[in-house]
């Protein structure tokens, strides 16, 4: 039951949020639209750089509903050229697992680093985002195994009781990567709300002397022993520095890359003739 | 859009139930007996009508034409006692034996859907198994025990041998 809910909220967060896009770009489309034909006689285009930073809504809200769960997470990046961005999480949890057979809390806090590309072409002055990224996260954590029980196929000489154990594992780590595709849109000035869907594969680990790192804060559930998934959503301010003007030329320097190689190689083979 | 529907759809029902959730491990072992002829102590032989039956409890089962045993042990006490009666269908030629096995438990993590399991180790001999006569005696039909491994970690190899 629990799992449903989670499931239809973060379902209908995501589904607002795609409203909230649609809405956004209807909108603002057509006066752009028009501006930009109006003033056809603008030389060069601006592009704001800058820094956002913002929380993972997500987590916070888990942290009310869920009575096991306790998670923050602060997300920042910083636009380095016009697609490039530098992305950071950097967050805390303490999560309880009660699964069938083991039930343990575990504690820590987790950066991770790396990059997103922006594959969204956008209209005009708009700053939308549509992101493909990489990740490589490091997690310092504690376990605690509360209680377990012994798995007896055979259980002749009665069913095996829950064993309270209370064992803490202290200084555990673990490094991974995570591929990030997400989206931000700016919905009010400088204010935007995105989402991103994370797939996480473990690098390194220490694991705890009989027991085993079933949950790692910010890799999530491991699955296989090796795997996770991931997803935040998230409410960022940008914070503008300065503003680069767009080249007009690049685009067209893009498109005629091929035909620039040949006119190079055709005139080192002339050279190479003379 | 219908085929995101249906792929997303497909993701609910399957997202329920992982290869995780699935204990497949081989977890906590039972102790395996294999039986022995005396007289050819290198050829394995049928037990006839074994009753074995757990202390305290009802009968584990009744054996027949088989060589081999497995007793579960109690994952609760360093002790498990069984009784074993051989030719049990028979109202004159039946013999019961007690066999008494006294050991040390570990439980180990085997995976998150296993949890825990116990491994055991018999004590050393002569003291890891023991055996009794039945309380109103009549003699033992069990005539040498050979403990093969004190380990008990898994069903794949024979602990203990039993000579009748």
């Amino acid at each position: 039951m629990k799992h449903i809910s989670k499931f239809t909220f973060s379902i209908a967060l995501v589904l607002l949020s795609f409203i909230g896009n649609a809405q956004d770009t209807s909108v603002s489309e057509k006066p752009k639209e028009k501006s930009t034909i109006k003033k056809d006689s603008i030389p060069v285009k601006k592009e704001r750089y800058g820094l956002r930073v913002g929380v993972d809504l997500f987590k916070l809200t888990r942290s009310f509903y869920e009575t096991d769960y306790r998670g923050l997470e602060l997300v920042g990046d910083y636009r380095l050229t016009r697609r490039h961005y530098l992305a950071a999480e950097i967050g805390n949890e303490n999560k309880t697992v009660d699964d069938d057979q083991v039930n343990f809390t575990t504690k820590g806090t987790y950066i991770k680093v790396g990059f997103d590309f922006n594959s969204f072409q956008n209209w005009g002055n708009m700053e939308n985002i549509i992101s493909v990224g990489l990740r490589y996260g490091v997690s310092s954590f504690s376990q605690k195994l509360n209680s377990y029980q012994i798995y007896n196929p055979n259980p002749y000489f009665g069913e095996s009781p829950v064993i309270i154990s209370g064992e803490n594992f202290d200084g555990l780590s673990a490094q991974w990567i995570e591929v990030v595709a997400g989206m931000k849109a700016e919905i009010f000035n400088n204010v935007f709300v995105g989402f991103s869907f994370r797939l996480n594969r473990l690098i390194s680990q220490k694991i705890p002397n009989n027991f085993d790192n079933l949950y790692i804060p910010g890799f999530n559930r491991t699955y296989d022993g090796a795997f996770g998934v991931g997803f935040n959503y998230t409410v960022s301010y940008f914070i503008p520095l300065y503003k680069a003007t767009v080249k007009a030329k690049k685009s067209r320097n893009n498109r005629s890359k091929g035909e620039q190689k040949e006119t190079k190689e055709e005139s080192k083979k002339k050279d190479k003739r003379k | 859009m219908k085929k995101i529907v249906l792929l997303l759809l497909l993701t609910i029902t399957f997202s329920g139930c992982e290869k995780d959730d699935i204990c497949a491990e081989e977890t906590t072992p039972r102790l395996v007996l294999e039986f022995y002829d005396i007289s050819n102590p290198s050829n394995l032989k049928n037990v006839l009508n074994l009753k074995v039956t757990g202390e305290g409890q009802t009968e584990l089962g009744t054996y027949n034409g088989v060589n081999k045993v497995e007793l579960p042990l109690d994952i609760t006490n360093d002790i498990t006692k069984y009784s074993l009666i051989l030719n049990s269908a028979s109202s004159t030629g039946a013999n019961e034996d007690f066999l008494q096995f006294n050991y040390t438990r570990q439980n180990v993590f085997v995976s998150r859907a296993c949890g825990y399991k116990t491994i055991f180790e018999l004590n050393a001999t002569p003291n890891g198994v023991i055996k009794t006569d039945s309380t109103s005696p009549d003699g033992f039909w069990i005539q040498d025990i050979n403990i093969v491994t004190t380990n008990i970690e898994t069903e794949n190899e024979t602990h203990i041998k039993i000579y009748f």
